[in-house]
């Protein structure tokens, strides 16, 4: 699944492990989130978009 | 102040608990070895002395159970991908080897399992870890 997290993560000048922290999940999470090959959960899914005050279909597409 | 982390806080007190239960491990073992050794007891008593160290090994139990509760979900992921990986290993060189067995080839230990479980386990989770990486 595709997600714009990294490009979200970097406008905001975010490091991943200052990411993880945030949405109460370890940095290791934030770098398979980001490589696109892990799907969030469906509540992770929406405290990210909470977080980005974007929407879930706004980060996240299907490939 | 910095909120805590709530995965990082569970990989932390996860790590403590095997840590001390590892500790306990090799205190009861060597403490039923020694009693062994000087009592050579015989019957029911010799078999709890050889049992004794299962109970800090069954106390890894719950502690898995609450680290995978409190845990994110990608480490949920982790964990049960590399998991079943490792237990259809297992299971494949079981019947595998029992069919061997069959054919001639020595009894090995009940350890081997462990060992074996383990061992894929280990490996399973580096894989699948690399998996979802890169």
């Amino acid at each position: 699944m595709k997600n714009r997290l990294k490009v979200l993560r970097a406008e905001r000048d975010w490091s991943q492990a200052e990411l993880a922290d945030q949405l109460g999940v370890a940095r290791q999470t934030v770098i398979a989130l980001e490589a696109g090959k892990y799907a969030p959960s469906l509540p992770l899914a929406f405290k990210i978009g909470k977080l980005f005050s974007r929407t879930v279909e706004e980060i996240f597409t299907p490939d | 102040m910095k909120p805590v982390n709530p995965t990082q806080a569970a990989g932390r007190r996860y790590v403590v608990q095997m840590g001390l239960l590892i500790a306990a491990y090799v205190a009861v073992l060597y403490g039923s070895i020694a009693t062994v050794n000087a009592l050579h007891p015989v019957g029911a008593l010799r078999y709890l002395l050889y049992l004794a160290p299962v109970v800090p090994v069954a106390l890894v139990l719950p502690t898995i159970v609450r680290y995978f509760r409190a845990t994110d979900d990608y480490e949920r992921r982790l964990i049960t991908e590399s998991l079943a990986i490792a237990a259809a290993v297992t299971a494949l060189l079981a019947v595998t080897y029992g069919f061997l067995e069959t054919a001639g080839l020595p009894r090995p230990s009940a350890w081997i399992t462990w060992f074996v479980l383990m061992g894929s386990w280990a490996v399973a989770r580096f894989v699948v870890a690399r998996h979802y990486q890169q």
